[in-house]
């Protein structure tokens, strides 16, 4: 599946539930899928999308979505950790599994090479731990993940495609406005 | 009040409730009040960087939020204040326990601990340094109501010569 169609599939699902998502091409991904004031885009701090999803879902009773990649997950496999020491029941982590680091020249990930992210987190206590690669599969999952107690933790396999151009995120304007949206 | 109940009692009245941090034998007089005390929601991080990724996310959704850490850690959480809370404006009291000064016994710590507020110079962010507690009921709350109406992190380090913290 392309991320796209997968990212355009879980705005879909998700209503008005914040989404924090990983630099670079998720973020642009998620800005061309129709800016939402709940939508945290991060276009820096590398490894720390699930941190940032995280540290929401202790502080608001409402579902959070993390849209992580594999090489940005590798960069902070502590956070898996912490996520399983925590075990926030509205915390829904997506990673976007390409095998590879996309932007720096599609060199293989980790991932290509035998890490299992989902097994990863699955020993880290994480107990809803599954990976798919396909659409089908993704929503089944984020359907019950909607509805059912966490933390999730769904490793989605993805086709690279064509970046899409550059999002216009203003960071400091995303926190504004995730915040004002919390604040009535 | 010692130092870490007043350090305690400034972050109720900046309503911080959800302290994100990295263990360190010093700063756990101030951590272990607030892990006792129902009001604050404790995170454990792996990482330094981790603890101010959670932080930012529950500042994020209305939620304050502050950070414990040693100078070491702050080192490896350079990128993240850098890349996320600079750019952001996100307002995240930074509490460093600053390795490096008199009585110090590893000469591991030194380098960082020493470099850990010209690199707050560097990154333009403003900073206080505690010595004792005279005063610090007032320099503190002053400190996080600066830190919010700047919309930028401040740190505020904490020494030896404070918290009288093990030797070894």
């Amino acid at each position: 599946m392309r991320r796209f169609e997968a990212t355009q599939l879980v705005v879909k699902q998700v209503g008005n539930s914040p989404i924090v998502s990983n630099l670079g091409p998720t973020t642009d991904e998620l800005w061309h899928s129709g800016h939402r004031d709940r939508n945290f885009y991060t276009y820096g701090s590398m490894g720390l999308c699930s941190s940032i999803a995280l540290g929401m879902a202790l502080s608001t009773s409402e579902r959070v979505i993390a849209l992580d990649g594999d090489g940005s997950l590798l960069m902070n496999l502590g956070s898996i950790a912490t996520i399983g020491r925590e075990q926030p029941k509205n915390l829904i982590v997506v990673v976007w599994d390409n095998e590879q680091w996309g932007q720096t020249g599609h060199q293989p990930s980790h991932t290509a090479m035998g890490t299992d992210l989902s097994q990863v987190a699955q020993s880290c206590s994480i107990n809803h731990s599954m990976t798919v690669d396909n659409l089908e599969d993704l929503t089944s999952a984020l359907t019950t993940a909607m509805t059912e107690d966490g933390p999730w933790f769904i490793v989605a396999k993805i086709e690279e495609a064509e970046y899409m151009p550059v999002a216009p995120i203003e960071p400091e304007l995303t926190v504004y406005r995730m915040r004002e949206s919390f604040s009535s | 009040m010692n130092w870490a109940e007043t350090i305690v009692e400034s972050l109720k009245k900046s309503n911080t409730s959800l302290i994100a941090y990295v263990p360190d034998i010093s700063i756990d007089q101030v951590t272990s009040l607030i892990e006792a005390d129902s009001y604050f929601h404790l995170v454990s991080a792996s990482r330094e960087e981790e603890a101010i990724g959670i932080a930012v996310g529950s500042y994020a959704v209305g939620r304050n939020s502050a950070v414990f850490m040693q100078s070491s850690g702050f080192g490896n959480s350079i990128n993240a204040i850098a890349s996320l809370c600079i750019p952001a404006r996100v307002p995240i009291p930074i509490f460093i326990n600053l390795r490096g000064g008199v009585g110090e016994f590893n000469i591991a710590q030194v380098a960082m601990g020493r470099t850990t507020r010209p690199i707050l110079d560097l990154l333009g962010l403003v900073h206080f340094t505690l010595e004792d507690e005279n005063r610090l009921d007032t320099l503190l709350d002053g400190a996080l109501k600066l830190c919010h109406a700047n919309r930028q992190p401040v740190a505020i380090c904490l020494t030896q010569m404070l918290h009288g913290g093990k030797l070894a």
